[in-house]
């Protein structure tokens, strides 16, 4: 009877080491199926995700992304550079300070634009930033020649000049040199560079940019605020999708 | 199927962390081409910042072989490969890696010509381009370490796991 049991417990015994066998694989088993199930199910979420994203990122038009509000639009009263008001399709407008290096940056861009497209219509507007001591005198020149008809011939050479003149303490010699070699009456121009109409110019220019713009330069496609582009390329893109032709 | 294993049984088992590598890489060569492929689709000239070229890259000629987009077969590419990777982790059986090893060999000759066409012929580089030949080189070298006969997991034992 004790042997019978011993046996009988013996045998038990064993079944429970076979049954604690039989768990161990099936756990082993499903944990394999877990972890199948995990990695396949990262890999389509990583794949449709990233079809998914790549489409959105695709379709989100890089152009024009406007940042901000408007300014008033270009009228007679602007100098415009490029295609006339009226026939221009797009309107870039720039509000500038001819003492900051941003804007003698993005200067040659600029005036690649208007070489380029022919629906374009560009216009400056003067933003001296207070800290530029020599940037409001250098409007004042640009708009003293353009009484002359050479407004954007000194803005060109306002800024291919600007590691010069910016940093002279008395600018008006270099300006009078500029206005000697655009050719024009310097007698007029040193009137035009003191008078009251070309300081109002530059302050109702800053006054009419006062709220939108926050740097220079600020670019207003179709008066419309843009962030800057970063290469000339990316705003070449904006103004042919703002409907620029070349 | 069969015989495709016995061909692959030459090759040694990369370890799993080895794989996840591969992944990786193939995950970002197929986030890279898919980009690719999707700019060609929808039709915005592709800017990129970094390096100019990509418009006159992507826009070219040889952007489009057998009636596809170069970007489309280099996204089904990197698809491919990441998706063999995975069953071999799931099933540790050698035939997905031989077929890996082919894949990322032609994967790595495309490479090399679209990075002498931008070289030399449309003389422009697109950096998204240059990512995709980066990760498809490294793929190529990864597979090389395959064909390493590894002994030790040779064994048939190994194999019938």
């Amino acid at each position: 009877m004790e042997q019978n049991e011993q046996n009988l417990s013996h045998k038990e015994r064993q079944e429970t080491k076979r049954e604690e066998k039989i768990n161990k694989q099936m756990e082993e088993k499903n944990k394999k199926k877990m972890q199948s199930a995990i990695l396949w199910t990262v890999i389509t979420v990583f794949v449709v995700g990233t079809i998914g994203a790549m489409i959105a990122l695709a379709s989100k038009k890089s152009g024009p992304q406007f940042a901000g509000g408007t300014v008033k639009p270009a009228d007679a009263s602007d100098w415009v550079k490029g295609a006339t008001l009226a026939e221009a399709k797009v309107v870039l407008t720039e509000y500038s300070d001819f003492q900051c290096p941003a804007c003698g940056a993005y200067y040659p861009m600029v005036k690649q634009l208007g070489k380029e497209f022919k629906n374009l219509a560009i216009v400056y507007r003067h933003f001296p930033l207070p800290q530029h001591d020599n940037a409001r005198p250098a409007a004042q020149a640009a708009e003293a020649a353009g009484k002359q008809g050479k407004f954007w011939e000194m803005h060109d050479m306002l800024f291919e000049n600007q590691k010069f003149w910016s940093v002279s303490p008395n600018p008006e010699e270099a300006f009078n040199i500029y206005a000697e070699k655009l050719g024009l009456d310097m007698e007029k121009f040193k009137t035009d560079f003191k008078s009251a109409t070309a300081k109002t110019k530059i302050t109702s220019d800053y006054q009419s940019g006062a709220n939108e713009v926050d740097g220079t330069p600020s670019f207003f496609l179709n008066n419309q605020k843009i962030q800057n582009p970063k290469t000339y390329e990316e705003f070449r893109t904006i103004i042919q999708q703002a409907g620029g032709a070349l | 199927m069969k015989s495709l294993e016995l061909l692959s049984s030459k090759l040694a088992a990369p370890s799993n962390k080895f794989s996840f590598g591969f992944l990786a890489v193939s995950a970002v060569g197929f986030v890279d081409a898919t980009y690719l492929t999707a700019k060609h689709f929808l039709g915005e000239p592709i800017t990129c910042s970094i390096l100019h070229g990509c418009e006159q890259v992507t826009a070219s000629e040889y952007s489009i072989m057998f009636g596809l987009p170069v970007a489309l077969l280099g996204a089904l590419y990197y698809l491919s490969v990441l998706l063999l990777i995975t069953i071999y982790l799931q099933t540790k059986q050698r035939a997905p890696l031989l077929l890996v090893s082919l894949l990322t060999l032609f994967g790595f000759l495309f490479s090399l010509r679209f990075v002498y066409l931008q070289i030399f012929v449309i003389k422009a580089i697109c950096i998204f381009c240059m990512v995709s030949a980066t990760t498809s080189t490294l793929l190529f070298i990864f597979s090389l370490t395959f064909l390493k006969k590894n002994k030790t997991n040779n064994t048939p034992e190994e194999l019938s796991v």
